[in-house]
């Protein structure tokens, strides 16, 4: 897959339909994949393409708006959701950019991964995709994972756009499937479950925690204002310091600005150096407007979003 | 945002409420109140806006986070928006943000949408009376956080 | 220098001790997260783990600390000043490269304008390290800047684990004021089983940075960092957890009447950083950002101070950077450069 991949980023180049490629390429220790920017041709032997290419790329794809040519990146189905979401509300044109659509067998969630094999991940050498199962390579051994085990929390729900057109493709991206009982929800229905005092200690605690470094916003496809309102002195909605109410303003503005754009790509919570578990947040979000307007983000390029959408019959709470 | 200026609870308590009111409805709803001299409790801010879907969510966000004891926002009946529509947005918005605030502990009552026309001057002064019994059953919004200075020891 | 020994258990039981007298701070793990907090027995810490996620430059200059509060009342303003610690305070279990760090940092906070908040603390610390185990980590590189992860410099105890005990070096008067609290837990070691206990100079791989500085300030205008700056997200997590960077911004919370004047950590990566009230940023993109950021730790600090790099090579950046910038990358990137190259 890799070779079919530098192939035909190769030919993109020579042939100077694209400015560069966003794929991905090994970073200094095996485990470690890094976002790759491919300018030339003789770099494309960089790439590579495997269970823990993690970073959604259409984030990066932003940047042709800058640019006077294309940009070309690789996308998994559910990146891929990024860019309808993108070209939904009016951020980029179809024709900007050049989409390579990978198929996809499932990520690796690195912190699962160290729990499941009790190494630190540096030890990791490798890992290759064996069906059900995850080749773990550690040290001299190879050693057997099940995939229920380490997947990404979104991988047990892998949906891409069905309508969305790649340019090319490497191997057969269709969504994902693997037996599994768990449910979509259940991280929010356990919390909504619980006592209000409880939900309310456990957000607490959570947003405490919050550095404010930002890499939730930056990491996010639909965080592509201009000026972000937290950036912005007049008027203040924010205050720097990273106190716990200024942190609950952050975090739940966050969650309600993404309503209806959110399309759980779980980079926030991936990139959150104190392990926050922001999915908890915006699924919650997810939920409702599924359920109250049968709705879910990057799917199709022709639905309305729901929150510039009404219903003479919408359900009314407030009479 | 010190907006406590009671801090006891129980009886004593005298919640600060928020008031959104919609400048063709709500609002001449309240005034036909004051003019009508009916008598209610004097908790609540009123802020004018356009039309109640002015109110983005952050307004309220920012509002509870920083200390006050509830939000109310008052719109236009569905149907009778001057804008034609914005009051179905409202509804929208107000539904989930509702949700997403009990979801991370904030009781239900200390955000609320009520639709209230310029001819309902008596469901004014009545709405504000309930909400403002509700709110003060639930006793004060959180605490204040973090507003001392930090020995150096802290971190 | 006296070197001495102590069993691990004994160890829990002597922080049990100076948690008494002391404020005692060290590594602990919650959420799969390790930080340096104030606890109360030797038996919450973690003393088994690689590094701390936010550095221990966090206990002398922290990410929020309040200045002082002030209320206005009429026309009388009162103002409150953050008082001196309590108690003085242990920090046990900190890294050579973190405590490396603290002498560049006391060279910003403590030459020129005394800051009295980082003094006391500094003052009133004592510094119980905790030596590198081997191997260390895959991505430390602290050897490149000349710091031996073994070393006691800097620290006022170092610990060194070897297998069922703890060899200690006691190197200042504060340090013999710790061991004191408990003496009667330590044993003596005679230098030749000191030496055998000794574990062997830790390797890792090593950067030769001597042209380093040099190379860094030929390529201004390379067009290497507008590539390097594709990858990168504009988050602020390197700088907030890197040793070395201290960067703060100082601002008011509250209302006019009320209020606390905090200053909290500030990241040369935000896009507001530089920005002026007249609407021109110095630093208008993340290329310009970047940039900045390789030419303060290899250039503009050691040159300003007269130091080595501002770098210790704790590789927390590369570990947590959400784009993949790897800092080792970057050094290697420099030093291979010949001649400026076009955007």
């Amino acid at each position: 897959m890799q070779d079919k991949l530098r192939e035909i980023v190769r030919k993109m180049l020579s042939d100077g339909d694209i400015e560069y490629f966003v794929g991905y390429c090994q970073g200094s220790e095996a485990h470690r994949i890094v976002p790759c920017f491919v300018t030339e041709e003789s770099e494309v032997e960089k790439l590579v393409w495997g269970p823990l290419c993690l970073q959604n790329l259409s984030k990066y794809v932003l940047r042709t708006r800058d640019l006077d040519g294309k940009v070309g990146v690789l996308v998994k189905g559910c990146d891929a959701r990024a860019l309808v979401e993108l070209i939904k509300q009016h951020q980029l044109e179809r024709d900007d950019f050049v989409v390579v659509g990978v198929a996809c067998e499932g990520q690796v969630d690195p912190r699962k991964l160290e729990r499941e094999l009790g190494v630190p991940l540096e030890q990791v050498g490798g890992i290759e995709d064996g069906g059900d199962e995850f080749l773990v390579h550690v040290g001299e051994e190879t050693r057997k994972v099940a995939k229920e085990a380490v997947l990404r929390d979104k991988c047990f729900f892998c949906k891409h756009p069905p309508s969305f057109d790649c340019d090319y493709t490497v191997g057969e991206p269709e969504p994902f499937t693997i037996e599994s009982d768990r449910s979509e929800f259940a991280g929010v229905e356990e919390l909504e479950e619980l006592p209000l005092e409880e939900r309310r200690a456990f957000w607490r605690k959570q947003f405490e925690r919050c550095i404010r470094c930002n890499a939730c916003r930056e990491v996010c496809y639909a965080c592509y204002c201009t000026e972000c309102l937290f950036d912005r002195n007049v008027p203040r909605w924010l205050d720097r310091p990273p106190l716990l109410e200024e942190n609950e303003i952050y975090h739940l503005i966050r969650a309600v600005h993404l309503a209806g754009r959110c399309i759980d790509c779980g980079e926030c919570e991936r990139v959150c150096p104190v392990g926050i578990p922001l999915s908890r947040l915006y699924k919650k979000v997810q939920k409702d407007i599924a359920e109250l307007f049968d709705y879910q983000a990057g799917m199709e390029l022709e639905t309305v979003p729901p929150l510039v959408n009404f219903d003479l019959d919408d359900q009314d709470p407030f009479l | 945002m010190a907006v406590h200026d009671t801090e006891s609870g129980g009886n004593g308590f005298e919640p600060k409420i928020l008031v959104f009111a919609c400048n063709w409805c709500s609002y001449a709803g309240a005034d036909l109140a004051g003019v009508s001299r009916l008598q209610m409790p004097a908790n609540c801010r009123v802020i004018r806006v356009m039309c109640s879907a002015r109110v983005r969510p952050e307004f309220v966000i920012t509002a509870l986070s920083k200390g006050l004891d509830g939000v109310l926002v008052l719109g236009c009946h569905p149907g009778d928006c001057h804008y034609s529509e914005g009051n179905y947005f409202t509804r929208r918005r107000g539904l989930l943000l509702q949700k997403l605030l009990q979801y991370v502990g904030i009781e239900p009552e200390r955000f609320q949408v009520r639709w209230i026309s310029a001819s309902e001057g008596a469901k004014f002064a009545e709405t504000i009376g309930q909400v403002t019994d509700q709110i003060k059953a639930l006793g004060p919004n959180r605490s204040q956080n973090g507003m001392q200075p930090a020995e150096p020891g802290d971190s | 220098m006296e070197k001495k020994k102590i069993t691990k258990a004994d160890v829990t039981r002597w922080l049990d001790q100076i948690a008494e007298k002391y404020e005692l701070i060290g590594p602990t793990e919650d959420e799969d997260v390790v930080q340096f907090r104030p606890v109360n027995s030797g038996a919450e810490l973690t003393l088994d783990y690689a590094n701390s996620l936010i550095p221990p430059k966090s206990l002398f200059f922290p990410q929020v600390e309040g200045l002082f509060s002030f209320q206005k009342r009429g026309k009388e303003i009162e103002l409150e000043e953050a008082g001196p610690l309590e108690r003085d305070r242990v920090v046990v279990g900190i890294r050579k490269c973190d405590v490396e760090s603290l002498s560049l940092l006391d060279r910003v906070f403590l030459d020129d304008v005394e800051d009295a908040l980082y003094k006391e603390r500094r003052e009133r610390t004592a510094l119980i390290a905790l030596a590198c185990p081997t191997p260390p980590r895959a991505s430390c590189f602290c050897t490149s800047f000349g710091i031996d992860p073994l070393s006691p410099k800097g620290s006022d105890i170092l610990l060194t684990d070897v297998g069922e005990v703890y060899l200690v070096d006691v190197v200042t008067e504060k340090g013999e004021q710790l061991v004191a609290v408990a003496e009667s837990l330590f044993s003596k070691v005679t230098e030749k089983e000191a030496q055998d206990l000794q574990p062997p100079p830790v390797e890792m791989p090593e950067l030769d940075l001597s042209e380093l500085r040099e190379k860094l300030e030929t390529l201004w205008e390379d067009g290497y960092w507008e590539k390097l700056s594709l990858p990168c997200l504009g988050c602020g997590i390197c700088t907030y957890v890197c040793p070395t960077c201290h960067c703060f911004d100082i601002s008011d919370v509250g209302s006019e009447t009320d209020g606390v004047r905090y200053r909290c950590w500030d990241s040369c990566m935000y896009n507001d950083f530089a920005l002026m009230t007249s609407g021109v940023n110095p630093r208008p993109t993340k290329r310009e950002r970047i940039r900045n950021r390789y030419f303060h730790k290899f250039s503009a600090f050691p040159s300003r101070y007269g130091t080595n790099y501002a770098c210790v090579g704790c590789a927390r950046c590369l570990v947590h950077c959400p784009g993949g910038v790897e800092i080792t990358e970057v050094i290697k990137d420099i030093l291979a450069k010949e001649g400026v190259s076009e955007g």
